[in-house]
């Protein structure tokens, strides 16, 4: 049972973790399936909770656990079944077209995540102890690649993952770096994704009605 | 006992405001709730604030909630409890008024939004005046805006209101704006939100700071105030709203600019450089003159009357200037004179101005007009609203014993000792400012014949006139109330310079009444080397006198003989009202001795069928240029629509785009620090 003592064995399995959350991200990115989205999202979220418990386990910090779970029931499970439900009754699979083309995509998040480490680094100090540049610097990442991809799809319903997504990368910061917000405002946070996710749910349905499209560029009708 | 009395003051409007919108769908009910609540709070405030003025330490009230940054709490020092004074008074009479005003509303319009805002707009008053510290003020100061904004626009379905109210908040909300950057500015320094903390703050600023904090504050305030030239809002919003709203906007709403300067300049600042005085005072004559200018222009009688505002502020604004002016010399006794001949004046112009307006609600709720070429004769029809407007008249024009003359005889004193008192050549403007008053008086007396004279005396103009009824007895007995006000404040002058010791204490750091009252209290005099002396009563009673002595006589021969003959009619009988002296004509004088400010455009067209000797109809019409709007605010207006127009460009209708710009943003920011 050693190992799972051992503070350096912690922060290489978060590391590695965090690590997987990012490739997720740029997945994300590469892909156009509606549900694969929504699932990627999933596992992406099922990581985050799992680095919140590592956290937890290995800094002795009992109400981290508590996040996680949250963090498990409402991003791992509620938000991808309201959202699946909402592909179903909705009928649409596939993003048709990012604005920037995937390979480009691609690049530019690569780039994104050379940003999200230059600023990381800047913020590090060289002798700190415990958690360091690695779970902040993906988290910046996270944070930039999720607005990023918000940027570039047309379907209002990916907007909404990229959003979540970018919130994960702010949950993370958040939970690397201070070992956990105080828990009144992990659950205000939670709580509000998840009313966020319905109300946007709801108006995405409403988009569609009057536009006949979840396409948000025609939303542009709407200028005065 | 004070804090007792202010508070319940507050709750007491807070309810009325509450339980006016309850009863929204009751209108009878409504109407009494609000004007009941409104009637008790003004009485409870008005009390508070009487004791307050002369408690020898101010009252602080920390409300139970809020927290140390922005808490909300409230300190009455004497000059607060000056202004609530002025605002107990003003409000008990128009709440009053409001009973009878009111009522021909009922179930025409939704009574129970008026009485929320008018009880809400009564509040945030007291609140401004009170505030202890910056956040609590802006509060206040927004909510006042916004209540007065709704009840400008009460009359809605009128575009003139919906444009005026428009204007109103835009002007007004730049003006807030103003005033944010300047109590940063200051807090930046101070480190504090508390007023108490800015305390001759500001003189230890460096001179460009002060500069700017002081223009700021200036042109913040004197946007509310209707200082030219920020006023064109004034002259639009006070006319449209409902008369009571008006009596309460000229009365007091914009004497909440007066109170913010008089904090600013004698409260922050200690020693202010000389040419901050100069600016007020030059602002001051500017105000006074332009605004009675155009008054004379005006044949809707509550533009004429919103006119006036302006020319009184500029008036007040005359008295702080010129102790802003004394303070920079070295003069703290002359600043006293200057500062009490100010304040005395935003009293005084809040009791008649009020009175004026509430008469001309009268006037306006029986004639359904604001057209005074279609009133006449409403004296015979009105008998008590016509002696009460004329109580009224004659106090704003500045002639004895009513307050009016008290005030800006008091102002004369100080600017005409102001020569004396420094060797540079800014001792000029004493004299400059002391000749340009005494215009505008003479000025406003005119204007005053005419506000009289053309609704209230000879033949009724039109229909409407003719049909015109008193107002009701609620609306009599607000009106008498301010009638009497005016007469006490100008009877009781030498009393009530007392009750502006403790404020100039604790501004000045000096007492001027022991010095201004003469003669066993009789007398005033401004206690300046070669300064005159006046006394009201005496000359009150001797108005008495000499009218007796006149009248006897006269009342003698009437018993014995009075003969009942025509008005002499150059031999053509049977004048009517077409024959009588119109408004334009009296005001045409005027009109050509400053055609160059004017810049008047009249148009006359006659029909004839055999010759032009002989007309069959005229169609005649003037009309002058607004000269602030078409040369200063127009190219303004045009200039930002431009810009907007350019603007628009970024505005892509996408959101994909929008976030780009966020991302973009984000991206420089993070660059810039990481660098950084």
């Amino acid at each position: 049972m050693r190992p799972f003592l051992d503070m350096q064995f912690g922060d290489r399995i978060i590391t590695l973790m965090a690590a997987l959350v990012l490739v997720l991200q740029i997945a994300v990115v590469a892909q156009r399936w509606i549900v694969t989205h929504i699932r990627i999202f999933a596992i992406q979220s099922f990581l985050l909770a799992m680095i919140a418990a590592t956290i937890a386990w290995f800094n002795h910090a009992p109400h981290i656990y508590i996040a996680a779970a949250l963090t498990l029931v409402v991003k791992v499970i509620l938000v991808p079944i309201i959202f699946e439900r909402l592909v179903v009754r909705m009928d649409i699979r596939e993003e048709i077209k990012p604005i920037i083309n995937v390979p480009l995509s691609v690049v530019i998040s690569g780039g994104l995540t050379l940003l999200g480490y230059v600023v990381a680094e800047s913020f590090y100090k060289q002798n700190e102890p415990g958690l360091g540049h690695n779970e902040l610097a993906v988290a910046i990442s996270l944070f930039l690649i999720g607005f990023f991809t918000m940027i570039n799809r047309r379907k209002a319903l990916t907007q909404v993952l990229a959003l979540l997504s970018l919130e994960n990368g702010l949950f993370l910061a958040a939970i690397s770096l201070t070992y956990g917000m105080p828990l009144i405002v992990e659950l205000g946070i939670l709580f509000d994704v998840l009313v966020a996710a319905m109300v946007l749910g709801i108006l995405v349905y409403r988009i569609r009605e009057t536009f006949e499209s979840i396409d948000v560029s025609r939303l542009r009708r709407l200028r005065g | 006992m004070i804090s007792g009395l202010f508070l319940s003051g507050i709750i007491v409007w807070l309810a009325g405001a509450m339980a006016s919108l309850a009863l929204w769908r009751k209108p009878v009910a409504a109407r009494r709730a609000a004007c009941a609540a409104a009637l008790a709070g003004s009485l409870l405030d008005l009390s508070a604030s009487a004791f307050a003025i002369f408690s020898s330490s101010p009252t602080v009230i920390g409300l139970p909630f809020g927290n140390p940054v922005f808490s909300w709490a409230v300190r009455i020092d004497p000059l607060s409890a000056y202004f609530n004074v002025t605002l107990g008074v003003l409000a008990t009479a128009v709440s009053l008024y409001s009973f009878g005003y009111l009522r021909e509303m009922e179930g025409r319009r939704n009574l129970g939004a008026f009485g929320f805002f008018f009880n809400l707009l009564l509040m945030s008053l007291a609140l401004v005046f009170t505030a202890s510290n910056v956040f609590f003020f802006l509060v206040a100061w927004e909510v006042m805006a916004l209540s007065a904004f709704c009840l400008v626009i009460f009359e809605h379905e009128k575009e003139e209101a919906r444009n005026a109210g428009v204007l109103f908040l835009v002007m007004s909300h730049a003006g807030t704006g103003l005033l944010l950057i300047a109590f940063l500015l200051l807090t930046s320094v101070s480190g504090s939100l508390d007023f108490l903390s800015f305390h001759l703050l500001a003189s230890s600023l460096s001179p460009l700071e002060q500069g700017a904090v002081f223009l700021l504050f200036l042109c913040g305030f004197g946007v509310k105030a209707g200082l030219v030239p920020v006023h064109i809002w004034l002259p639009e919003a006070h006319p449209v709203a409902p008369s009571n709203v008006s009596a309460l906007m000229s009365g007091i709403v914009i004497k909440t600019g007066i109170y913010g300067m008089a904090r600013v300049f004698f409260d922050f600042y200690g020693a202010p450089p000389i040419w901050m005085g100069t600016v007020v005072l030059a602002l001051g004559v500017v105000s006074a003159l332009l605004g009675v200018l155009y008054a004379l222009m005006e044949h809707d009688l509550k533009r004429l009357l919103a006119w006036h505002s302006i020319e009184n502020i500029g008036i007040i604004l005359m008295g702080f200037g010129a102790a802003l002016m004394f303070r920079a010399l070295g003069q703290p006794n002359l600043a006293a004179l200057a500062l009490i001949a100010g304040l005395y004046h935003t009293f005084n112009h809040a009791t008649f101005k009020g009175l004026l307006f509430l008469g001309a609600g009268s006037v306006v709720h029986s004639t359904h007009t604001r057209n005074m070429e279609k009133m006449g004769g409403l004296i015979r029809r009105m008998p008590v609203t016509a002696i009460c407007f004329l109580v009224g008249a004659v106090a704003i024009s500045g002639l004895p014993p009513l307050n009016g003359f008290v005030s800006e005889w008091l102002t004369y004193q100080a600017l005409l000792a102001g020569f004396g008192t420094t060797q540079s050549l800014t001792r000029l403007m004493f004299p400059i400012a002391g000749s340009l008053l005494a215009l505008t008086a003479a000025l406003a007396a005119a204007c005053f014949v005419k506000a009289f004279a053309i609704p209230f005396l000879a033949l009724p103009r039109s229909e409407q006139a003719a049909d015109a009824r008193e107002a009701s007895p609620s609306m009599r007995a607000g009106m008498a109330m301010l009638a009497v006000g005016c007469v006490a404040l100008g009877l009781g002058a030498t009393w009530l310079v007392r009750v502006f010791d403790p404020i100039t204490q604790q501004t000045l750091g000096v007492s001027a009444s022991s010095a201004m009252v003469t003669a066993r209290g009789l007398a005033l005099t401004p206690g300046t080397a070669h300064g005159g002396t006046i006394s009201t009563v005496g000359m009150a009673l001797l108005f008495l006198f000499a009218g007796a002595a006149f009248a006897l006589p006269l009342a003698i021969r009437w018993r014995r003989r009075s003969v009942k003959a025509p008005a002499w009619d150059c031999g053509l009988p049977g004048l009517t009202a077409d024959n009588e002296y119109t408004a334009t004509a009296f005001s045409k004088p005027l009109r050509l001795i400053f055609s160059a400010l004017y810049r008047p455009r009249r148009e006359i067209e006659a029909e004839y069928e055999v010759s032009p000797y002989y007309p069959s109809a005229i169609r005649f019409e003037s009309e002058i240029e607004p000269t602030f709007e078409k040369h200063l605010y127009e190219p303004l207006r045009q200039r930002i629509m431009a810009a907007a127009k350019r603007m628009r460009a970024i505005q892509a209708g996408s959101i994909n785009a929008y976030l780009a710009y966020i991302f973009i943003t984000l991206i420089l920011l993070l660059l810039f620090g990481v660098r950084g």
